[in-house]
């Protein structure tokens, strides 16, 4: 078990890094140190954020470091046997109030904008030209999930006469052979489906207790609770196979209740949501036919 | 005890089996508490006599406990030092209940205050009642029991008018904040007549206060386990009872103690006390007739 | 740089009995249960916190064990049977409970805060001896009740409470848990919070009516200034939670709708009042270990503390504002974006005053002539294991980012570096620093010190590579992840088996130190142990201060 899991990691991880950009997956990685690659422009700025204070923390742990390394060399009781008697020093106490005062400015003036960028709905767009263009109604696509003990339902085309409706459950390990390209602990048997090149817009409830809706690549999380309707947003920028997890307990299968995001062209997805108003099953077989998961295997068998 | 020539003023107090005891029936008292709630251990469930041994118990150990520090307080363990110890003691612990009524005034602010913020976010297709609560006051409430549920049932809350019962019940509460202040004053110059007067008058007015809530409970147009309105409704008010009775025994205490000529112009820490708690009472009853009754129904429309 | 005169406690004339302990004879099963003596009431509580540690221990264990490798190892049974998924919840659950309500609040507060408070402010005892009595035995007893919720039904037939620490209805609620393992667990939380409001009462009032001639509170050493913030910040939080739980209880029971939106309530609600208590908690559980940290720190650099005012006023500030940013812990709740954007600055805003405490610790190390004597190596681990989990809490305290790492390992992370690495390490400092006041005896050094090197090379083992693990995406309370956590899941669990070594070093040294007896000395440290309990023999009288002690200014050197 545990060896196929690993190979599977390795490989995904050189389909990632070589894999030329047919489709784009997101998978944790085994022995990886930060984030997954983010998968849209919003979710790299929000690397960089981190990045930006992972050097400030580096810093001031290093720098707490020296200070603790110096006195253990320099003050121990063999090289320095008479302590000296201070206990003030005004430059040096108001020096260490208004420093850190600053650096958590320095923090704040890139954490509040990007909290409000990736919070708030856009509601334009840099084009190319490097203009700005109104995001219309037609940019957005708008789907209703409900967290279940232990399994997502998506609704779609809320707002129209019929709404559509599927539930979208993990496939076992013992049913992982029968759905080739599946990962365990992350594929799911009816993912969600949205179309390349839109923003999307979650609507997110509860059916019993709270879950949570987390896609890490896109760096979006959102609490399904029973009574609210919270909401989130992503632009679907590359067409692939993305995986998120439940990630608030939620009773005994709380680790079972994964999500799977599929990313398709504009087509596709009309042509499956088509489907999906006549026929479940036959919407997700042809789901498959036309983004496979065995492409995971064949960008990993690329290098 | 071994010391040696103690020489302040602190009260070492001799060792007492009335905490382990006590500690033992709140356990006791916890287990019966969930047998009779969930059934336990083969109890079954919904039978409040498993409450009793754990009562009884605490019963027994107050009585025990008290009975032991008013002998100390006679014994003249009381010293100015200790006496002013107690006092920081019961301040502290009018205090922490007074963080205890945050917590219940925060459910009724969740309705009255933070609808607006709430409506902006409601699951109202699974939850249809809840646009009832984007508003205040909430122009339907469902009923709980078999009506409650999505669809039908919807019953318009009646609040309580402020100025009926609620005024006069503050009316008597602020009445007898000046008879237990004045039965204060009268145990200060020594006129225990005049402390006992003050001491029944207030206690009576506790009792009357109290019967005037169970008539208000009475006529209530919701029901405590009908909607938030009403849990927060009974559980704010009815935490506050509980402490009007509490207080109200507190006092009648007092009036025995009193009687039995146990209280004097320097020795009267109890009486303190219990004056304070009565204050502490009547300031969150101003709160709960400012916030609960009166604010919802008209500042806030409605 | 400036001196200041340095403050000098003496005891005058303080025992007659010459060292030894008096009192009735420690067989005497009265002595513990009726007892109204401050230093045994400490010595119960920390024998309570070990019993439960190593209880909390063993949890962690089975997690640990279960995590090593991807797919079921143990918790394998049956859904709904003993050993499934669920209990790997229950397990989680009560090993945040017990390590927070069991373990580090009585070790820090109830043993060390009383057994040396009284004698650092130079009272003969607490104010209210007999209440201190049932703060502790309140204790066991709630203990009893959460052990028992684990073995009665939680969930139809499968037993324990699997909701988490924090405790979110509608999980805590009738659908998420329908056995009475929640309402035992509930009244066992009032309990412990009956027993923590009762205890604080009596640190304030020792605390600010029982200092002795001359110990003013600008003169009060840094134990005593953290167990009174601490007291405060129990006070006014812990009654918060028990109205939460108590909304819960009659959710459950009686009908109320507090949390069930069916009725109107809400279920955030709870998190809101739940956090209102929880973030000061955090700050409960660390404050005691930032006094017994000045102490030691000083004590070994043979300096007096660097910015005595400062060290005080910046607790204080962390107390306070602790009360203003709970709602970091809920951005993902669906908050508006104005409210996060407070809670994010008025989080961030901690770290100043932290930071005063960790330059202040560096700056009365500097200049120093430091002995690397036991209790000074975990101080020292201490400092720069503390700004390791702080400056992770900076990080998380930022909305945007925490909406990628909160529910994830990243969490576990922190808050493991700023407890497990940081209450514990402060635990274990003072445990070691006072072992031969308590005991009156020597502890082993050199088991000692294989603890120390053990422990601090596990538990960062252990922790630190959860922060990749979190930033990966791992998130919290899983029984089984995807595969692609494999690695360091791996080195974590290893990082565990180092600590159980680290726990056998630990309690054998005390094993035999036991045996060997060596005779204490009543102030081992030297002059530099300024504080009232090292002019008392060890273990100090039954009764110290008959006398009071004075304390005078002596102007500076
Ligand atoms: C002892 C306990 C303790 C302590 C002291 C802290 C301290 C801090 N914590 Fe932590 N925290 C917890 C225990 C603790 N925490 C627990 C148990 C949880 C999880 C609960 C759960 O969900 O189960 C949690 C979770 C938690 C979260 C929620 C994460 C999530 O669930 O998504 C956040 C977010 O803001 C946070 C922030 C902070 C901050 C900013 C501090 C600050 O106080 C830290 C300040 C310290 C420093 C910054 C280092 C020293 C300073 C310097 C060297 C100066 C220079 C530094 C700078 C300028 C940055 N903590
Ligand atoms: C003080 C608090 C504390 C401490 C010390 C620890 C210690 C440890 N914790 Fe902690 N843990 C929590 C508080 C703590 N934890 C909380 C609040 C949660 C969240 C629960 C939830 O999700 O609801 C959690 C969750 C948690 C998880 C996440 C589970 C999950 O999300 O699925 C994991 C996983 O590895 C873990 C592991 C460990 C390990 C290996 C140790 C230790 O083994 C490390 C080594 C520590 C010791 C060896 C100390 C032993 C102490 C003694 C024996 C006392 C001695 C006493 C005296 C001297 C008087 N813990
Ligand atoms: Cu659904 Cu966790
Ligand atoms: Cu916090």
């Amino acid at each position: 078990m545990r060896f196929q899991g690993r190979k599977i990691g390795a490989t995904l991880l050189g389909a990632l890094m070589f894999g030329a950009g047919l489709a784009h997956a997101n998978i944790p990685i085994d022995g990886q140190f930060g984030m997954q690659p983010a998968a849209s422009e919003r979710a790299q700025t929000i690397t960089d954020f981190h990045t930006y204070l992972l050097v400030i923390i580096t810093v001031i742990t290093l720098f707490v470091t020296a200070l603790l390394v110096w006195v253990i060399f320099r003050y121990n009781s063999r090289s320095n046997a008479t302590p000296a008697r201070f206990s003030h020093n005004t430059v040096l106490e108001v020096a260490w109030t208004t420093l850190p005062v600053m650096i958590l400015i320095a923090i704040a003036v890139f954490s509040f904008p990007l909290l409000y960028a990736s919070d708030v709905e856009p509601t334009s767009e840099k084009v190319a030209s490097g203009e700005s263009r109104e995001l219309t109604a037609d940019d957005w696509v708008t789907i209703k999930t409900y967290g279940h003990q232990w399994y997502w339902r998506y609704i779609y085309d809320t707002d129209s006469e019929e709404p559509v409706e599927f539930e979208s459950r993990l496939i076992p390990e013992d049913d992982l052979a029968n759905n080739p390209g599946s990962v365990r602990q992350l594929s799911v048997y009816q993912p969600m489906v949205v179309p390349q090149g839109k923003y999307v817009r979650l609507n997110i409830a509860a059916y019993d207790v709270i879950h949570s809706w987390a896609m890490p690549a896109f760096r979006v999380k959102v609490d399904a609770v029973p009574g609210r309707l919270n909401q989130l947003w992503f632009k679907a920028e590359q067409e692939g196979i993305y995986f998120g997890q439940c990630s608030e307990l939620c009773g005994l299968d709380h680790a079972y209740m994964p999500i799977e995001l599929r990313i398709v062209p504009q087509d596709v997805y009309d042509q499956w949501l088509t489907l999906l108003r006549e026929d479940e099953t036959e919407a997700f077989e042809y789901l498959e036919q036309a983004q496979p998961r065995t492409s995971l295997q064949q960008l990993a068998s690329v290098q | 005890m071994a010391h040696g020539a103690v020489k302040h003023d602190y009260h070492l107090v001799n060792p007492s089996p009335w905490p382990v005891l006590t500690s033992l029936g709140l356990f006791i008292m916890a287990l019966g508490g969930v047998a009779y709630m969930k059934g336990l251990f083969g109890l079954p469930q919904g039978n409040l006599l498993t409450l009793v041994p754990g009562f009884l118990i605490i019963v027994w150990t107050l009585f025990g406990w008290w009975g032991e520090c008013i002998k100390e307080s006679r014994a003249g363990d009381h010293t100015p030092v200790v006496e002013m110890s107690l006092k920081y003691g019961m301040i502290l612990f009018i205090a922490s209940e007074v963080m205890f009524f945050v917590a219940w005034f925060w459910s009724f602010f969740e309705m009255v205050i933070f609808h607006g913020h709430r409506a902006t976010g409601m699951d109202v297709a699974l939850y249809p009642q809840l646009a009832d609560w984007s508003s205040w006051p909430p122009p339907d409430i469902a009923l709980g029991g078999e009506e409650a549920g999505h669809g039908g049932g919807f019953h318009r809350v009646e609040t309580f008018d402020p100025f009926g019962l609620p005024l006069i019940n503050t009316l008597i509460l602020l009445l007898s904040g000046t008879t237990v202040t004045w039965a204060h004053h009268a145990i200060a110059q020594g006129d225990y007549k005049g402390t006992k007067l003050g001491l029944l008058f207030t206690v009576l007015l506790g009792a009357l206060f109290s019967a005037f809530q169970v008539l208000e409970y009475q006529h209530a147009h919701f029901t405590y386990d009908g909607s938030l309105y009403g849990s927060a409704f009974f559980m704010a008010t009815g935490f506050h009872g509980a402490h009007v009775v509490i207080g109200t025994i507190f006092l009648f205490v007092c009036l025995m103690r009193m009687m039995v000529g146990n209280m004097t112009v320097k020795n009267h820490l109890g009486f303190e006390f219990a004056a304070w708690y009565w204050h502490f009472v009547d300031v969150v009853w101003l709160f709960l007739f400012a916030f609960v009754y009166i604010a919802p129904r008209f500042t806030l429309g409605g | 740089m400036s001196t200041e005169p340095t403050i000098k406690y003496e005891a005058v004339a303080d025992d007659h009995h010459g060292g030894g302990t008096g009192g009735p004879s420690i067989w005497n099963p009265a002595r513990w249960l009726c007892s109204t003596n401050h230093k045994d009431i400490g010595l119960m509580y920390l024998v309570f916190a070990m019993f439960a540690g190593i209880i909390g221990f063993t949890l962690s264990g089975m997690m640990r064990f279960e995590l090593m490798e991807p797919g079921l190892q143990y918790f394998t049974g049956e859904a709904g049977s003993w050993g499934d998924r669920h209990t790997y919840n229950v397990v989680t659950t009560m090993h945040g409970l017990i390590m927070i309500f069991f373990m580090v609040m009585p070790a820090l507060i109830g043993g060390f805060g009383n057994y040396f408070v009284p004698i650092m402010i130079g009272a003969p005892d607490m104010a209210m001896p007999r209440m201190n009595n049932i703060s502790f035995w309140l204790m066991p007893f709630s203990f009893a009740l959460a052990v028992l919720s684990m073995f009665v039904p939680g969930h139809g037939s499968a037993h324990g409470f699997g909701g988490g620490w924090v405790l979110y209805p509608p999980l805590s609620s009738l659908i998420g848990h329908n056995g009475p393992s929640m309402d035992l667990l509930i009244l066992s939380l009032h309990i412990a919070g009956i027993s923590s409001i009762l205890g604080a009462i009596n640190f304030i009032v020792t605390i600010l009516n029982m200092r002795a001639p001359g110990m003013t509170i600008h003169k009060m050493p840094l134990f005593a200034w953290a167990l009174l913030i601490t007291a405060f910040l129990l006070v006014l939080a812990l009654p918060v939670l028990a109205g939460a739980l108590t909304m819960l209880l009659t959710d459950r029971n009686f009908g109320s709708k507090f949390f069930d939106p069916a009725g109107g309530g809400d279920p955030i609600m709870f998190q809101h009042l739940f956090w209102f208590f929880g973030h000061p908690e955090v700050y409960i559980m660390i404050l005691p270990g930032f006094g017994i940290i000045s102490h030691i720190i000083s004590t070994f650099s043979k300096k007096p503390v660097f910015g005595y005012l400062a060290m005080a006023y910046a607790m204080a500030a962390i107390g306070f504002i602790g009360f203003l940013v709970w709602a970091h812990h809920m951005y993902t709740v669906g908050m508006g974006v104005d409210l996060k954007a407070y809670f994010v600055a008025a989080t961030m805003v901690i770290a100043v005053p932290t930071g005063v405490k960790i330059f202040s610790w560096i700056a009365t190390m500097w200049g120093g002539s430091i002995e690397f004597k036991l209790p000074m190596l975990w101080a020292m681990a201490f400092v720069f294991l503390f700004t390791v989990g702080g400056v992770t809490g900076v990080v998380l305290a930022n909305a945007g980012i925490d909406h990628v790492l909160h529910d994830t390992y990243y969490v576990v992370a922190h808050f493991h570096y700023v407890l497990s690495l940081g209450a514990v390490f402060t635990l274990f400092a003072g445990w070691y620093y006072w072992y031969e006041k308590m005991f009156g005896i020597k502890y082993n050094a050199l088991f000692g010190h294989l603890h120390f090197w053990f422990m601090f090379v596990g538990t960062n083992l252990i922790f630190f590579p959860q922060h990749f693990l979190g930033l990966q995406g791992m998130p919290r309370r899983y029984v089984d992840y995807a595969d692609g956590f494999a690695q360091w899941n791996y080195v974590s669990s290893i990082g565990y088996m180092i600590t159980i070594v680290a726990m056998l070093f630990f309690f054998v040294g005390l094993i035999l130190s036991m045996i060997a007896r060596k005779k204490a000395e009543a102030n081992p440290w030297g002059e530099y142990a300024t504080t009232l309990e090292w002019t008392l023999s060890s273990p100090p009288p039954f009764h110290q201060f008959n006398e009071l002690p004075v304390v005078k200014n002596e102007a500076g050197h």
